[in-house]
């Protein structure tokens, strides 16, 4: 869909990307992940053509990108901007046309999104008397109304309460499933590891990893256990010697307790078990889930070392 | 293309169609027609009813005084003499606003006084003295030739020899017709100023709630400027002609209802002017009857002229200064920033009101010159030259202004596309002449 090659930019002798090259898959969800400052902004824009590189080039389908794809490019910035003194039906016409659309498409395409998002009341409020969520929904309709095929979304969720949360999260998989490719930048990461396929992290202006979620996350072993136990505290912590280290426990109903270990060297789930029997009665252990948290830290916390 | 259409009819739309447009639109005019209804007014105070009492003890004029020349002036005779205190406190004497003695030697030493209760204007004046001296004329022709008066006065006319520059064969009031491209001048200065800062807001507004990140990631930000410059600009041009129709036709209606009595056509069947009397003559009592601001309103501005060339000059100098304004907008920091580079700004078009108020008092220097040829200063330079008349064979000055300015309007423009492109998307620094010379030569 969007091939990235060799693509460098700097501002004032200070490198926002660093031979930057990527492939983003079609109909995908693509998760744009990095610590701030690390070039997600400005490869976005140079992606939306707001910036040209320094070195290399972007492929849209094949072709070099350029200004005539952007009707198929939607964009929703993090910096949420609109005309505040238009109604909501003219802010949607509005873009909708200059994304190429005619005024009968458009008008169309307008009434279709705010429809959608549940907006009808307000279509003829102007934005600047919107609350900020009805505003946030507004913006990401502008980012949709064209039906492009190709979306670029910076932190789309912020703002949203969490029933249109859910509802942007279905539109979301509604667009993937139409084949419709995305790229969602956002610093959570649990709403990386619910939505995306495939992630690319940036760090520094440069590429750290960029694969699909299962590829990134089997070759992340987690190093933590929980186990579910009935006994003492004491005899619990004693029990774990100086092989595992005790994160946390909580209490669960039925006098079960549910602890979170972090586990030294290379110890295994055998010698966990061997070093609590006797001590206390294991209900459950189980290697834990990695989460996209660990994940992201872990690959830093690596590029550092290096 | 499409897309610059779309945002400049945006910016129409954002601008036409709210309160405060139709409200200047309606109050622009209302109040320049009211100015121009106090001035005429103010300049045609005095006239009014002025009421002169002629103390006459030697019955020289023998109670007659053509009162027919200037309707507004009301002459009385006494025959006895009338000390200036009894003039003054008498009670029948309080409706008389004036007593012009006519002492019995009058017609040997020429020596008259007028004594007046309020300061009568200069037309008023000039009424008096032109009446009063046209009968004493007819008193002397009665008493000493046997000429008839028509003969006597064209025996009487001065050898008029016309000292006239080779740059103004006809002689017209170039001082006076100055002031009316000034005032063109002006409003391109004033309509400039306004909408050019109101495109400098726009771009600054927009910056502040980041919908330009929106706009120059579906549109390039020269198409950006150049649709606000349009927008805008289209708005101010729709402004003036609407307020430019309201005002022709209130000066119109003002013609017809108001200031019917001013127009030389009308108060000549009033008047007896004979036939002998020359040009000279004609003009100098065209003088005394007519209002000095409707004769420069009326018969001074050359439309037909003045028109095609003003909305010229408007629209390359908004260009002009608009590339500047919207340069520094899409380069401000902040709304609140470039008040370093917007003073400048103002200050040259405040400079042009000045140069054209120069230019008016002294058309033939080298600084007016030469103020055609700055394009800051060409468009209140062009105005009043033209305004006052090129000299023949000098014509081709004016399309030369224009070719100037024409070409500093597409570099200005050229220069404020780069300086948008690399500048609409910094947000929240401080602008300064460095940062935008850093812009304009980034790519």
């Amino acid at each position: 869909m969007i091939e990235i090659s060799h693509v460098s930019k700097s501002f004032r002798r200070k490198s926002a990307l660093n031979n930057v090259s990527l492939n983003i898959p079609r109909g995908k969800i693509t998760g744009l992940l990095g610590p701030n400052g690390a070039g997600k902004t400005t490869l976005i824009r140079i992606m939306n053509l707001m910036y040209l590189p320094d070195d290399g080039f972007l492929k849209y389908n094949g072709q070099l990108l350029k200004k005539d794809h952007l009707k198929n490019i939607g964009y929703l910035p993090e910096e949420r901007g609109l005309y505040q003194d238009l109604t909501v039906q003219e802010q949607l016409t509005f873009f909708a046309k200059l994304r190429g659309l005619s005024n009968l498409e458009a008008e169309s395409s307008a009434n279709y999104w705010i429809e959608k998002l549940e907006m009808k009341p307000w279509r003829n409020k102007q934005v600047v008397s919107l609350s900020k969520g009805m505003a946030q929904k507004v913006q990401f309709a502008v980012a949709v109304v064209h039906d492009p095929e190709f979306l670029i979304l910076d932190e789309p969720l912020t703002g949203f309460d969490p029933i249109n949360i859910d509802l942007i999260k279905k539109l979301l998989f509604e667009f993937r499933d139409a084949g419709k490719t995305i790229i969602l930048s956002t610093h959570n990461m649990q709403r990386v590891q619910d939505m995306c396929s495939h992630i690319i992290l940036l760090n520094k202006g440069k590429v750290v990893s960029a694969s699909s979620i299962e590829d990134l996350f089997s070759g992340f072993v987690s190093n933590h256990f929980v186990v579910r136990y009935k006994g003492t505290g004491i005899a619990f912590a004693n029990a774990l010697w100086t092989d595992f280290e005790l994160v946390n426990q909580v209490e669960l109903p039925g006098g079960v307790i549910e602890a979170r270990l972090l586990k030294r060297g290379d110890k295994s789930v055998d010698d966990l078990i061997k070093n609590l029997q006797g001590h206390v009665a294991i209900e459950a252990v189980q290697l834990e889930q990695p989460n996209m948290d660990d994940v992201f830290i872990s690959l830093l916390e690596n590029l550092e070392n290096e | 293309m499409r897309s610059i259409l779309l945002i400049s009819w945006k910016e129409i739309r954002q601008r036409v169609f709210n309160r405060s447009f139709v409200l200047s639109l309606i109050l622009g005019p209302v109040f320049i027609l009211t100015c121009v209804y106090i001035l005429v007014k103010a300049a045609d105070e005095g006239k009014k009813n002025v009421h002169v009492l002629i103390a006459d003890p030697g019955d020289i004029l023998q109670g007659v005084i053509s009162s027919k020349e200037d309707p507004n002036v009301q002459y009385s005779f006494v025959s006895d003499y009338l000390e200036i205190d009894e003039f003054a406190q008498g009670k029948p004497y309080q409706d008389f606003d004036a007593l012009l003695e006519v002492n019995e030697k009058v017609l040997n030493n020429k020596k008259v006084f007028i004594f007046y209760r309020d300061y009568l204007s200069d037309p008023v004046q000039n009424s008096i003295r032109f009446t009063f001296e046209r009968r004493v004329e007819e008193v002397l022709i009665e008493e000493f030739s046997d000429l008839t008066v028509d003969a006597f006065r064209q025996l009487k006319q001065p050898l008029n020899l016309d000292f006239r520059s080779i740059m103004n064969p006809t002689n017209s009031n170039e001082g006076e017709a100055g002031w009316v491209g000034y005032f063109f001048g002006s409003i391109i200065i004033l309509f400039t100023l306004f909408y050019g800062m109101s495109i400098l807001r726009g771009v600054a507004r927009e910056k502040a709630n980041r919908v330009v990140e929106v706009m120059v990631s579906i549109v390039s930000p020269p198409q950006l400027m150049m649709g606000k410059i349009i927008g805008v600009g289209a708005a101010a041009l729709l402004q003036l002609v609407l307020s430019l129709v309201l005002i022709l036709s209130g000066l119109y209606l003002f013609q017809e209802f108001l200031f019917s009595d001013f127009f030389l056509n009308d108060s000549l069947s009033g008047v007896q002017v004979s036939e002998g009397a020359n040009e000279l003559l004609q003009h100098e009592f065209q003088r005394v009857r007519n209002n000095e601001v409707i004769h420069l309103l009326y018969d001074r501005i050359n439309l037909t002229l003045m028109l095609p060339f003003f909305f010229l000059f408007f629209l390359i100098s908004y260009v002009f200064y608009g590339a500047f304004f919207s340069l520094i907008g899409a380069a401000m920091g902040s709304e609140g920033d470039g008040q370093v580079l917007i003073l400048p700004l103002v200050l040259l078009l405040l400079f042009s009101l000045f140069a054209g108020y120069f230019m008016v008092l002294n058309p033939a220097s080298q600084f007016s010159s030469l103020c055609q040829y700055i394009p800051f200063t060409a468009p209140m330079a062009v105005m009043v030259k033209l305004s006052m008349g090129y000299a023949i064979g000098e014509g081709y000055l004016l399309w030369i202004s224009f070719l100037i300015l024409l070409l500093s309007s597409f570099l200005i423009l050229w220069i404020a596309g780069k300086v948008f492109k690399s500048s609409l998307l910094s947000f929240g620094h401080r602008l300064s002449l460095k940062s935008l010379f850093r812009w304009r030569t980034r790519t």
